[in-house]
């Protein structure tokens, strides 16, 4: 008898040892639950200040501790400064300890997802144009209207640039810096095409041009344009756009627009003006970059990608105006990121806390120098200005000028668009070899992304 | 103590013994195939609850989806190609090092070494950058008077690359046929010789038939376990199982599907198809095994 | 007599050349975490790095995002070990069970249990996945080490073929002098399976050391990265300042795999073989 129960003993013994087997080595374990330890009581509802050092508002009793877990997405660079202001929050704010999650872009949203199915997602997110329909749509964003003006003080942001992260009415994302896409070249390198620069009104034939004789000179022009982002400018451009209004379909019926828009495109590439995918599939980081080389002469990017860039290629860089025609009607502002807050988190209003430090500060802001877009507080703008390098300072005079030379920008994207991306990587990558005409991947583009977006219905 | 008592007793103990695989086998493998099948016939994107959809996760995949087939028809050219050739250098070297020599320990090590290392992120990297533009792989090609090629420009020359690699891990079935060799017994040689036999017929006589249960063995799991490669893929195509599918195994589809477009009942449709067609083909070389296996009697 | 000589010389200059073939590219990847990092691709050909640098492990060990990459061996060490001690002692349990124990049912859960290995893992992921979502494991650690602990099919079948080679009678002898089952288990045939044990865990070992799926899947912080997540890191990074730390961190992952593989060998081959024959 007693051996009977040794082999049951046993059998529990393992079962127990599997139970607590796991353990939470290697640092934070908040696996289940919220990151919060003990809630607090939310905090101090007057905001902080929305210049630099504000008063500590501790008053006679000290706020309870809070835990914040708070992720983003980026390289090294961004991840350390980042890792800086939150060191600076911290001080400023003894009873808030935030612990950070961050990882490359392609990553995150893989890491995301799931932490948002066990409503465990961190307090604070940092979100992308195209998920946020995705994540506010499905409940898992806390509305924002409530927060401002009462703990995010937005005396000095527009209208404009908070509306930039609404999903109809509700504010489901709040912008962090602005940006906006133009060309970005080596003043040097274009003179061998024979130009200083790219005309100010330069249309598309007018980059067509200039660009085929790129090969020749023994360069390349550019890497490329992002299909989803430039596409869908040269839409705009024509009157259309890349969504219907709804989300649920293409926004644009003809076919002929695809293919005039990427038709020249992949004949750059084929030529040899512009890299194969092979080619690109193959650069060994940003060092190796073609343009950083110098055998590239520009590329098509964000503003905020502008320091960056200059920063490795160790020389001057210059701007240029995105092609016409109906340049203006084209070019928008868009909320570069955003910050968002979840809605199982368990100390919404630190959150948003935050949220307000990291738009109005200023010595937060002089750390951060723009490099998750201009920021959106015009106060900040000109209390930063003068600190930063002449590089960033062309890149917030040029979102500025880009404020005055624009139109509205489109809704944010509907559901579906990350599948939408990899489609448009799809028939671009096939189009570039060769391998598909543009007008098959016309065809084919709508076929399959018509379906994706059908979804949504 | 009565015999009953015993034997229910002994009963308790065995299974008591193999509790922790019988649950585990329940939790993590007959649950999970069994929701695995639920979800193929539903959509669930992991926020909300599954819906059902009946067969519409299937007619996707066989009528709406190109890169269904194309993965599929890259896993079959990987698994295809690959493990022929696999088991085939397996076997040759086999043959060898299939002698005795003190050298044979040193060069054993050696050629298994590959298999050791070759499922790590390292490998993949290096083997990712062997095969570059500028790489060594074509540095020795120019050497021998032929061109470049552009390996990650064509979706071919890219599957190539994985195929290359798996058979680079030839090592293990290499060891498995060694142990088969060994247990060939010497006399059959011998008395082969004697009876006038030339190398060529002894193995083809002798050899290969006594080889055939462990090339059995051999094919089935390589082939299963070809259509489980995942690393290789992910980490050379930087998880797009690109140049335009060229490398998009079926395990990397069925990942991406699922985790990052979160598009688990296709997924899990997937699933089941792979498990089908793994069945189907084991079943298929069982099957003709008997064709073509050779069973020596034991007499002990 | 000539021909003998000349036929061990090109079988050896074969075997050679084989091995020095399959060998080249480890080679290769060592000597270049010796270069420095533009020169890696240019001089890709010729082996013998020139300057030979140490710089690139130094740089590689700071890592990335501020976590050195001592942090990362450190995760792959918990996970390894953790999972393997569950592993092979779970294994041992249930292949003593099988090799030994007359139960009904015992020839049908053994047929369960090979059918198994036959498996595709794909069929079991995304189930798995929800269920560990369910449980609230999502970013920790259990479910790559949890699963661990109960049993795997492969050495539950590696140490039932040893378990058979232990005559039967030393059992009977030890019930005979009033030993359960149990103790019959932890006192005689652990000790004797030891080698297997051995074999079991050595595999575990590199298994678990260069997965990669788990810990993607279920690892979301970069502080619980194990070294291939932590590769992979390095490849997906859109800075990559430095190919030669990369490849230097890459030399340093496969040590550890390298030097269990060259200290503990012989095991591994005999238990490769015993799996290959059904004896």
């Amino acid at each position: 008898m007693r051996r009977v129960w040794m082999l049951l003993l046993t059998a529990l013994l393992t079962l127990a040892l599997a139970a607590c087997g796991g353990g939470s080595k290697g640092g934070n374990d908040g696996g289940s639950g919220g990151g919060g330890t003990q809630s607090s009581g939310g905090g101090n509802a007057g905001g902080a200040s929305g210049s630099s050092s504000g008063s500590s508002d501790s008053g006679s009793k000290d706020p309870e501790p809070v835990t914040l877990r708070m992720a983003w997405w980026g390289s090294q660079p961004r991840h350390d400064y980042t890792l800086q202001v939150i060191e600076m929050y911290q001080q400023k704010y003894p009873h808030v300890k935030i612990e950070p999650e961050y990882a490359s872009f392609d990553d995150y949203w893989k890491k995301l997802a799931p932490q948002a199915a066990a409503n465990d997602l961190p307090d604070i997110i940092q979100m992308d144009i195209s998920y946020l329909s995705q994540y506010g749509g499905k409940g898992q964003l806390e509305e924002l209207t409530p927060y401002l003006g009462t703990i995010i003080n937005i005396d000095h942001i527009s209208e404009n640039a908070i509306s930039g992260g609404k999903l109809g009415d509700q504010l489901y994302g709040f912008n962090i810096g602005v940006n906006t896409i133009q060309f970005q070249y080596d003043p040097e390198l274009i003179k061998k095409l024979g130009v200083d620069k790219p005309d100010d009104n330069w249309t598309w034939d007018d980059y067509y041009a200039l660009a085929g004789k790129a090969k020749e000179a023994g360069l390349y022009f550019d890497s490329g344009l992002r299909p989803e982002v430039f596409f869908g400018y040269y839409l705009r451009t024509k009157g259309q756009h890349l969504y219907s209004p709804d989300g649920t379909s293409l926004g644009y019926d003809d076919d002929q627009l695809f293919i005039d828009f990427f038709a020249p495109l992949a004949k750059l590439a084929q030529d040899g003006d512009t890299p194969t995918p092979d080619v690109k599939a193959q650069v060994k980081g940003l060092e190796d970059d073609f343009l950083v080389k110098g055998q590239q002469v520009g590329i098509w990017q964000w503003t905020n990608q502008y320091v960056g860039l200059q920063q490795v290629a160790n020389r001057p860089l210059e701007m240029a105006h995105m092609p016409g025609p109906n340049r203006e009607q084209g070019l928008y502002l868009k909320p570069s990121m955003y910050f968002s807050i979840s809605k199982n988190s368990k100390h919404k209003e630190e959150a948003a806390k935050f949220i307000d430090f990291w738009v109005n500060d200023i010595e937060a802001n002089k750390l951060i120098k723009g490099d998750r877009g201009v920021p959106v507080n015009s106060q900040v703008i000109e209390a930063v200005k003068p600190t930063l390098d002449p590089a960033l300072i062309k890149v917030f005079d040029y979102v500025a000028w880009a404020q005055q030379n624009s139109s509205p920008m489109d809704p944010p994207d509907p559901n579906g668009a990350a599948e939408i991306i990899a489609l448009f990587k799809e028939v671009t990558e096939a189009m570039d070899f060769g391998r598909l005409s543009p007008e098959d991947a016309a065809k084919r583009f709508r076929e399959e992304a018509s379906a994706i977006l059908a979804r949504n219905k | 103590m009565s015999m009953r008592f015993a034997a229910w007793r002994s009963q308790l103990t065995g299974y008591a013994f193999i509790s922790p695989f019988l649950l585990g086998f329940l939790i993590f493998t007959a649950f999970p195939v069994a929701a695995s099948f639920y979800l193929s016939f539903t959509d669930y994107d992991l926020f909300s609850a599954p819906s059902w959809v009946g067969l519409e996760q299937y007619q996707t995949m066989f009528s709406g989806d190109p890169k269904f087939w194309r993965s599929l028809k890259v896993t079959f050219i990987y698994v295809f190609v690959g493990v022929p050739l696999r088991l085939t250098f397996a076997l040759m070297v086999a043959l060898l090092l299939n002698r005795a020599s003190r050298a044979i320990g040193l060069y054993r090590t050696v050629f298994y070494l590959p298999s050791i290392i070759g499922g790590s992120v390292a490998v993949s990297i290096m083997w990712r950058n062997l095969y570059g533009d500028d790489g060594v792989i074509n540095l020795a090609l120019n050497l021998v008077g032929f061109e470049s090629v552009r390996w990650f420009a064509d979706p071919l020359a890219a599957l190539w690359m994985l195929i290359t690699l798996s058979v680079w891990q030839f090592g293990s079935s290499m060891l498995i046929f060694l142990a088969g060799l060994k247990n060939i017994p010497p006399s059959l040689y011998e008395a082969a010789s004697v009876d006038g036999a030339n190398p060529p017929q002894r193995f083809f006589r002798i050899t290969m038939p006594l080889l055939t249960p462990v090339i059995l063995f051999n094919t089935i799991m390589q082939t299963i376990a070809a259509f489980m490669t995942f690393i290789p893929a992910y980490i050379i195509s930087k998880g797009e199982g690109g140049p335009l599918d060229g490398t998009l195994l079926y395990s990397l589809y069925l990942f991406r599907r699922a985790f990052v477009f979160y598009d688990m009942g296709y997924a899990s449709a997937m699933a089941w198809i792979l498990l089908m067609i793994v069945a189907l083909l084991t079943a298929l070389v069982f099957a003709t095994s008997k064709y073509w296996v050779f069973y020596e009697t034991k007499e002990d | 007599m000539a021909g003998k000589r000349l036929r061990w010389a090109a079988w050896h200059l074969l075997a050679a050349g084989g091995a020095f073939l399959m060998v080249y590219p480890v080679i290769w990847l060592f000597m270049s975490s010796f270069k420095k990092s533009e020169l890696i691709f240019v001089t890709a050909g010729s082996l013998i790095p020139d300057p030979w640098i140490w710089d690139n492990y130094a740089t590689g060990w700071k890592g990335i995002g501020g976590l050195h990459f001592g942090i990362f061996i450190r995760n792959s060490l918990v996970l390894v070990v953790l999972a393997t001690i569950g592993a092979v002692l779970s294994s041992a349990l249930v292949a003593f069970g099988f090799a030994r124990l007359k139960f009904k049912g015992n020839k049908f859960w053994f047929a369960v249990m090979m059918l198994t290995l036959m498996l595709p893992f794909e069929v079991t992921l995304v189930p798995q996945y929800i269920l560990f979502s369910q449980l609230g494991w999502l970013n920790s650690i259990k479910p790559i080490v949890v699963p661990a602990y109960f049993g795997a099919p492969f050495f539950i079948f590696l140490m039932i073929q040893f378990i058979r080679s232990i005559p039967a009678e030393l059992d009977e002898a030890a019930t005979i002098d009033g030993c359960g089952k149990f103790r019959l288990f932890w006192r005689i045939i652990v000790p004797l399976i030891m080698p297997a044990m051995a074999t079991a865990s050595i595999f575990s070992f590199y298994w678990r050391w260069e997965d990669l799926l788990g810990p993607l899947l279920y690892l979301n912080r970069p502080s619980m990265y194990p070294v291939s997540m932590a590769l992979k890191m390095y490849l997906d990074a859109e800075t990559i300042s430095n190919w030669g730390a990369m490849f230097a961190m890459s030399v340093v992952s496969l040590i550890p795999v390298l030097v269990v593989f060259f200290l503990f060998q012989r095991q591994i081959v005999e238990g490769i073989s015993t799996t290959g024959l059904k004896g």
